[in-house]
């Protein structure tokens, strides 16, 4: 489904400041599946999903989806089958426009655009009926521009229109990290239902091993632009996050040493 | 004010709006600052004029002139999009590279049309004055236009170029060609404004080299005026606030014409009009404050 | 009031009322406009007034005067255009090509006398120089330019190469190139172009010209007139002589010119007016070029310049400035 060959990804190269964020990174994920990936700050987390996004082009490298490669692809060349949540939720939308807009654009995804009317009328039954899922009374205001709502609401609607179109990857970059507990709470939860219910193929950065482990069926460890830990199935649902740590200083034969991870 | 008066700052003014409604465009919908129009408004009048003058049919003249417009914004688009100008700058560009291509055009800074066959001297209707028949038939071209715009930009079309402007990288996340509606939307932009230059020559008697100056800074200010007089963020009023802030603008500056009553003299012009479009913005401001105070 | 008082004020004040519509009728009203503000174009219009007031239209009493710039912008130019035509004035008097061609495009019936446009049938005012009997008529600025170049050879015999400095941009500048690249073959002299789109670029082009030019030679260019100064620089620093095409160039630096008048021209223009006043159609009197051309030196721009003047030149001039 995603397959990923040994990514190099080098910035500022021959600079002081060079920085080699992906170092052979690899990775396959078979349909359906949804794995979480996890590592600390400069681990090259957000770099890997920029790469299987497009929003950054790698040094060396392939990456297919679906068989096909798609390494030298734009962004909106990928659209098609990549779908993504930002982590901003500003980023994510565009503010000016209205919910039903918002939507319409992602319906649109991978479409040819063309002189048809943007917002239909079924369509709005569509969306409505999506809207009300979430139980924030957002059905009803189908007309007002998406910079009215909080951040959680936006992430949330992000959310729903991801999933308005079928695509061959979910790509979810730390998108509960802007949110507070509560919301960040809410919009996980539904993110595990969007999945389960349309079985779409996820991968879900995010800075927390709590989260990493309590959603999803795999979970994969990210350090210094290269895969460290890869747990799935039987053996992940009897890990905590301590035993987590355990796994990571004994491969790596160093303590990891990041608060925010440990403490997420 | 004479109604002669009246009705001419009217018909400028509608020619003005559709110079506003492509500034509307690049400007407001795209995020793009576009100073091409300071170029493109003579390019319109020039390739009409000289069209025009030689023989051509004016309906084929005008819609060339529009096509040269569109040609030009496709330039600008594509300095930016491909070679990654900034934008601002590759439209400065633009507008003095269309300095010269505009003198060649002509053949020198001016051609006049003042016998000559026009849009207006076909479809003047019987027994209607001039200065009452182009203003109706101005009225009808920019009707036309502003609404061929509000329905394409409800299109899935005109909804990709509109989340270009608002959050490129999002559209591209939802595989818009954000360089490609950035063309298209330069281009739209740019033919509505090299139409209202070839309007204008038709109807002031000629293209010359200096009609396009201050183009950009008319349309700005018809937008913000507008926008003030008629806020709102749906497009079908955001479009209609433009065309009377247009109107509006060239009223100001007939007022300022006529108040030599009170002693301004000629220079003074300029003065009066920023005074009047100031009183015009702050107005709004003002009522707003007092209304809340009433609460 | 004492009723004796009452008579004498009443007979007076039914006077002043029956007067009063007659003093109306007589008033005649003239509008003017200029495309920008200019001492050239500013010396047409205060000769215009003069021939009014010399011929006993004065403003206030018997003339309604009304003067509108355009500020140098062409759609300012069409509305001032407008408003004066709803004003039905006697007579518009329009200087500079885009002005006149904006009050032509707006009407075909009120009078219209242009001025200071060197082609006017090329800018489609009218059709030739003969009466238009149309509503349009006006003098030109036209200069023969042969008698210009003659000038040109006798300040500088050897003057192979003219320079000329001139804004694309104007109408009345390209007329004046077009006709200099057809007239210098035949006297054996070639013609190198300077151009200058805004005024700060008068002195960069002039600079082009030194080495390229013998002797820089320059019409009523707009942007010329109002940076004359740099030309005057390069001129001085580069011991390159600078003909001009009017007085008030000379006294700023140029070593001669042959030239209009401009306060004169606007007199002429104003006599055209008055006739049109007292009754006569424009469309029944032939535009007219301007008929007085005089020749002023600066003998010391000449010492600067390099340039070496004989005696009877500077003799034969109208004007000498020191």
């Amino acid at each position: 489904m995603l397959s990923a060959k040994d990514l190099h990804i080098t910035f500022n190269p021959g600079t002081p400041i060079e920085t080699r964020a992906l170092r052979g990174m690899s990775l396959d994920i078979p349909a359906g599946q949804f794995v979480t990936v996890i590592g600390s700050n400069g681990a090259g987390k957000s770099t890997f999903l920029n790469a299987i996004s497009g929003d950054l082009s790698v040094d060396t490298g392939r990456i297919a989806i679906d068989g096909e490669d798609v390494t030298r692809q734009p962004v909106w060349a990928r659209a098609k089958r990549v779908a993504r949540v930002f982590q901003d939720p500003m980023a994510g939308t565009c503010e000016d426009l209205t919910i039903e807009e918002n939507m319409a654009l992602a319906q649109q995804r991978g479409t040819m655009r063309g002189l048809r009317g943007a917002v239909k009328a079924a369509q709005r039954e569509t969306f409505r009926e999506r809207l009300a899922t979430l139980g924030l009374g957002l059905e009803k205001r189908l007309t007002d521009r998406i910079g009215l709502l909080s951040g959680g609401q936006r992430q949330a609607v992000s959310l729903l229109m991801a999933a308005l179109q079928p695509s061959r990857i979910l790509l979810l970059d730390e998108h509960t990290a802007a949110l507070d507990p509560r919301t960040a709470d809410f919009v996980l939860q539904l993110t595990a239902r969007i999945v389960a219910e349309n079985q779409l193929t996820t991968m879900m950065v995010t800075h927390s091993m709590r989260q990493a482990l309590d959603v999803g069926q795999r979970t994969v460890m990210l350090h210094q632009g290269q895969v460290v830990l890869d747990v799935a199935g039987e053996q992940r649902s009897r890990l905590d996050v301590p035993d987590l740590l355990q796994m990571f200083e004994k491969v790596r034969g160093e303590k990891l040493a990041d608060d925010a991870l440990l403490l997420g | 004010m004479s109604l002669f008066s009246l009705l001419g700052a009217v018909e400028i003014g509608l020619i003005f709006s559709l110079v506003a409604l492509g500034v509307f465009i690049s400007f407001r919908l795209l995020r793009f600052p576009d100073l091409t129009v300071d170029g493109s408004f003579p390019l319109g009048g020039a390739v009409c004029a000289v069209l025009i003058s030689t023989g051509t049919n004016p309906y084929v003249a005008t819609l060339a002139a529009t096509a040269a417009g569109a040609g030009a914004g496709l330039i600008t688009g594509w300095l930016n999009v491909k070679l990654k100008i900034m934008d601002l700058l590759a439209s400065i560009l633009m507008m003095i590279a269309l300095y010269s291509i505009n003198l060649r055009i002509m053949g020198g800074p001016n051609v006049p049309l003042i016998n000559d066959p026009t849009l207006f001297t076909l479809l003047q209707p019987e027994g209607m004055a001039d200065y009452v028949a182009r203003p109706a038939l101005l009225l009808v071209i920019v009707i036309a236009a502003k609404l061929a715009m509000d329905w394409f930009f409800a299109t899935e079309r005109g909804l990709a170029i509109r989340a270009t402007g608002s959050n490129a990288r999002m559209a591209r996340a939802q595989g818009v060609n954000t360089g490609a509606m950035v063309l298209l939307g330069m281009a739209v932009s740019n033919a509505l404004v090299a139409l209202a230059g070839a309007l204008f020559a038709q109807t002031q008697g000629g293209a010359d080299i200096s009609m396009g100056i201050g183009t950009i800074v008319i349309g700005l200010a018809a937008v913000i005026v507008g926008e003030s007089i008629l806020p709102s963020r749906r497009l079908v009023w955001a479009t209609l606030a433009v065309i009377i802030g247009a109107i509006v603008y060239r009223f100001f500056i007939a007022l300022a014409l006529n108040s030599d009553f009170i002693g301004l003299k000629a220079q003074d012009l300029n003065l009066v009009t920023a005074v009047l479009v100031t009183v015009a913005l702050v107005i709004p401001q003002i009522k707003r404050k007092l209304s809340a105070r009433r609460r | 009031m004492k009723q004796s008082s009452w008579a004498p004020l009443g007979a007076i004040a039914l006077a002043l009322v029956a007067a009063a519509p007659l003093a109306q009728a007589q008033q005649k009203s003239v509008a003017v406009t200029a495309i920008v503000e200019h001492p050239a174009l500013d010396a047409i219009r205060d000769g215009v007034k003069a021939s009014l007031a010399a011929a006993g239209y004065e403003e206030g009493k018997t003339l309604k005067w009304q003067y509108q710039s355009a500020q140098g912008n062409t759609g300012t130019a069409a509305q001032i255009a407008r408003k004066f035509v709803g004003d039905q004035p006697d007579a518009i008097v329009a200087i500079a090509t885009p002005s006149a061609q904006a009050v032509v495009a707006a009407t075909k019936t009120v009078p219209v006398i242009f001025s200071a446009v060197t082609d006017p049938v090329a800018a489609k005012l009218v059709k030739d120089w003969e009466p238009s009997k149309t509503n349009v008529t006006g003098v030109s600025d036209l200069l023969a330019l042969d008698k210009q170049m003659e000038l040109v050879k006798q300040v500088v015999p050897n003057a192979k190469r003219v320079g000329v400095v001139y804004n694309p941009g104007e109408a009345n500048s390209a007329v004046v190139v077009k006709e200099l690249k057809a007239l210098l073959p035949k006297m054996g002299m070639t013609l190198v172009e300077a151009a200058a789109p805004r005024s700060v670029d008068v002195g960069s082009a002039a600079r082009s010209l030194i080495g390229k030019a013998d002797v820089i030679y320059t019409s009523t260019d707009n942007n010329v007139v109002s940076a004359y100064e740099s030309l005057v620089k390069v001129g001085q620093e580069a011991k390159l002589p600078l003909i001009a095409a009017d007085a008030d160039s000379v006294k700023r630096g140029a070593i001669a010119s042959y030239g209009i008048n401009y306060r004169d021209l606007g007199e002429q223009t104003g006599r055209m007016v008055v006739r049109v006043l007292k009754g006569e159609k424009p469309g029944d009197i032939k535009p007219e070029i301007s008929t007085k051309l005089e020749l002023t030196v600066n003998p010391g721009a000449a010492e600067k310049q390099g340039v070496k003047l004989s005696d009877a030149f500077i003799k034969s001039a109208a004007h000498i400035v020191k």
